[in-house]
């Protein structure tokens, strides 16, 4: 069937609540209401108010109580309104759940969700991608899907996940994109990345949101004959190395694109894993486009003007092309 | 909207269906007067006021220094009769008291000896709170310490060893030498969830695990402690409110042990009592002295009891003093020494021993004796065990960061939550929304 990205999401969570009763889901908003954006909604008519918990506006707490439940054995799914507030409860993640295994031997099955990216007009508060204050936090999974197809599967792999996974699901796709989801239950595997185009010139890594960025300039650049290959990585944490250097080892020549800024992004890990495993295969430089250095800025041409867009890819494609 | 009936059976622990704690009313034409109480089973009240002064050194410079005032000479209160225990248990928790206070001037030498990597954190002169707190709780019940909790650790199960291995950093630590001093747990027999360094994010925790438990069809009491430094951070807060809302056995022990690092809890915070706090969360909470062991675990086993019952959290200020500086670097020169004075005279150990030995006579003086020493050869074997336990290899620092497949079996401890699915169905919404 057609889904909206959002729906997909919802579908996956509740299938995995009606299949394992240890599910449940906390946050705030999420009840009667169904969650900001609606991602929750109906769950709490089907599951009940002991599964579907309203919480008070305390992130710090949200991940605690999701966390200390996790130790019980059952499953939480705790919501952020917004992915901008998952720093409120930052020493909860990085300091309590994602060393707890590594130094006391606890599972933590848990997952932290909710909305984040640009291209919405949210300001600074309400179109951040802070993917990688966790990528820099070991013990934590970090997912970040494109497609409806993708966000069902790999929102089910992290409830099944016997680790923290924090889960971001981008904003703006929630509802601009539909896709074919199958009927019969599915997960998609945390850590593998996905080849969404193939192609020979040159290889975009990228995932989220900017996944279909590069797709359109992927169709612009095809009618001059340059063809992209893209790779949607789908979890930023684990990152899968070898399907990086498999796509460097094929096309010679990379563009490395996402939506936060950067300096300290993600591309300067992937540069720094294609310098390790492939860097004979290059035939230039490694190139990155992504946010600026500064907060997402409010006003629509501001906005514009910090985020990566198609126009983007396509200049530095062809530049790279002609190296 | 899938539900239009009103059910008139609501679940006492359902979101958003109960009401409110509130005040009481004792006088019915007083409207205008709200009036609350905080019950206090202390047998006296220190009113021991720390403040800062200048002082001026032999070569008359100028110095801040702290100073106490208030009556240093009062009388030392007696041990209150507890209204639960017996004497078998007085003097197990005697016991735990001893072997704590042992373990850790046993911790002290080793530290001497160099055998000690990193410092040692004391609890000494709060013995008579962790170890009768702890002992309220029933074996299925869960605990976290903060680092002074040790004698809690040892009324959970534990074993001086594991203590002092973690002080030693030894590969047979708990954690394998991955963390120090109380920072370890056990989710599978002790129920123990581990401490971190920041303060108050158990408290949330606990929480969760009381949560977890009640969505298994549990109610079971969730034990942890905040000092009266620890209690300023936000997440305190916002764990007790969410303990608060939920209804969850969240038992709160208040460790007001007067120094919070060099900090004076004169200027951590103005109510005169921290238990004070929990009538703005709409909780119970009692003062205790936590010196006395007997009132510490009649307010605990009360607590554990609510719990128990799903009557929700509660607040347990227990007062005493920091004994030792912050940890074993810390001199405490700047607590007044008077303070120290006024202090060791209520050491929760001297007094419990001369109440089961004079008073109740539940000791001879031969038994106390031999009790004494039996403590000191389990310290010294626990000792013998953690000293020749090897240091861990370097490479054990690797894996481990995540629960792989087949490391750990998840299911619920409790069992499967027992599943009421309403008729509503999965839709498509298309719903005014936050920046569409």
């Amino acid at each position: 069937m057609q889904l909206t990205y959002l729906e997909a999401i919802r579908q996956g969570i509740w299938e995995e609540m009606d299949r394992d009763p240890s599910v449940f889901c906390l946050g705030e908003d999420i009840g009667i209401y169904g969650g900001a954006f609606k991602v929750t909604d109906g769950l709490i008519d089907r599951f009940g108010p002991e599964r579907v918990i309203d919480t008070p506006i305390a992130e710090s707490a949200i991940v605690g109580a999701a966390f200390g439940a996790s130790l019980t054995g059952v499953r939480p799914v705790a919501e952020f309104q917004f992915m901008d507030f998952i720093g409120c409860a930052f020493n909860q993640i990085s300091n309590m759940v994602a060393k707890t295994h590594y130094l006391w031997g606890a599972p933590a099955p848990l997952v932290l969700r909710g909305p984040s990216g640009g291209y919405v007009h949210g300001g600074p508060f309400h179109s951040q991608n802070p993917e990688m204050w966790f990528v820099h936090n070991p013990g934590l999974k970090v997912i970040c899907p494109a497609t409806p197809y993708d966000a069902k599967g790999l929102i089910k792999a992290a409830i099944r996940d016997n680790n923290p996974c924090i889960f971001f699901e981008h904003k703006y796709l929630y509802r601009r994109i539909k896709g074919e989801v199958p009927a019969e239950d599915y997960v998609v595997p945390i850590g593998k990345a996905n080849i969404v185009r193939e192609g020979r010139d040159l290889s975009i890594i990228t995932y989220a949101a900017m996944v279909h960025t590069a797709l359109e300039a992927a169709e612009v650049l095809s009618k001059e004959g340059i063809d992209l290959e893209i790779l949607d990585l789908r979890t930023v944490s684990p990152l899968d190395r070898e399907a990086i250097a498999q796509t460097v080892k094929k096309t010679n020549k990379v563009i490395i694109l996402h939506e936060h800024s950067r300096t300290g992004g993600l591309a300067g890990e992937i540069a720094a894993i294609i310098n390790e495993e492939a860097f004979d295969d290059l035939d230039g430089p490694i190139v990155r486009i992504a946010g600026l250095d500064s907060a997402v800025p409010f006003s629509p041409p501001q906005e514009e003007h910090y985020l990566p867009k198609v126009s983007d890819v396509i200049r530095e494609a062809r530049r790279l092309k002609a190296y | 909207m899938a539900i239009k009936k009103k059910s008139s059976k609501h679940s006492s622990n359902s979101n958003g269906n109960r009401g409110r704690n509130g005040p009481s009313r004792s006088s019915p034409d007083r409207t205008d007067l709200r009036t609350y109480s905080i019950p206090d089973t202390r047998l006296e009240h220190p009113d021991l006021t720390v403040r800062q002064v200048i002082e001026k050194d032999k070569d008359g410079a100028e110095h801040i220094r702290y100073e106490v005032t208030g009556n240093l000479n009062a009388p030392v209160p007696p041990i209150r009769d507890s209204k639960y225990l017996d004497k078998k248990q007085c003097i197990e928790i005697y016991r735990y008291m001893l072997l704590n206070r042992k373990m850790e001037t046993a911790l002290e030498n080793l530290y001497k000896q160099g055998k000690v990597v990193g410092g040692v954190y004391f609890g000494l002169g709060q013995e008579a709170c962790s170890c009768a707190s702890a002992y309220a709780l029933d074996k299925d019940d869960w605990f976290a310490p903060m680092i002074r909790n040790q004698g809690s650790l040892l009324v959970r199960g534990f074993r001086a060893s594991d203590t002092m291995m973690q002080y030693m950093a030894k590969a047979d630590s708990p954690t394998r030498g991955r963390d120090g001093t109380s920072h370890f747990g056990d989710i599978e027999k002790r129920n123990m969830v581990s401490p971190i360094s920041m303060l108050g994010d158990l408290i949330p925790v606990m929480a969760g695990v009381a949560l977890g438990a009640r969505l298994q069809g549990r109610n079971l009491a969730v034990m942890t402690y905040i000092g009266d430094g620890g209690q300023s951070t936000g997440v305190t807060y916002e764990g007790i409110n969410f303990a608060a809302v939920q209804n969850l056995g969240l038992v709160l022990f208040v460790e007001s042990n007067l120094w919070a690092y060099s900090t004076p809890s004169e200027i951590q915070y103005r109510c005169k009592d921290l238990a004070e706090r929990a009538i703005g969360y709409g909780i119970p909470g009692v003062i205790v002295d936590g010196t006395d062991a007997c009132q510490v675990y009649d307010a605990a086993h009360e607590a554990v009891e609510r719990a128990h019952r799903g009557e929700g959290p509660t607040m347990i200020e227990a007062k005493m003093m920091r004994m030792k500086g912050h940890a074993i670097h810390d001199a405490a020169a700047y607590v007044p020494k008077p303070m120290f004075d006024f202090w060791k005279k209520r050491d929760p150990i001297a007094r419990f021993e001369n109440y089961l030995v004079k008073e109740k006579k539940w000791l001879t003086a031969k038994e106390n004796a031999e009790l004494i020493a039996e403590v000191e050869r389990v310290i010294e074997a626990e000792r013998e065990i953690a000293v020749n336990s090897p240091m861990p290899t370097p490479e054990s620092a690797e894996g481990g960061v995540f629960c792989e497949d087949g490391c750990h079996e998840i299911k619920p401890k409790y069992g499967m939550p027992k599943v009421k699915k309403g008729t509503g169905g999965f839709k498509e919404t298309e719903a005014a929304v936050h920046l569409k």
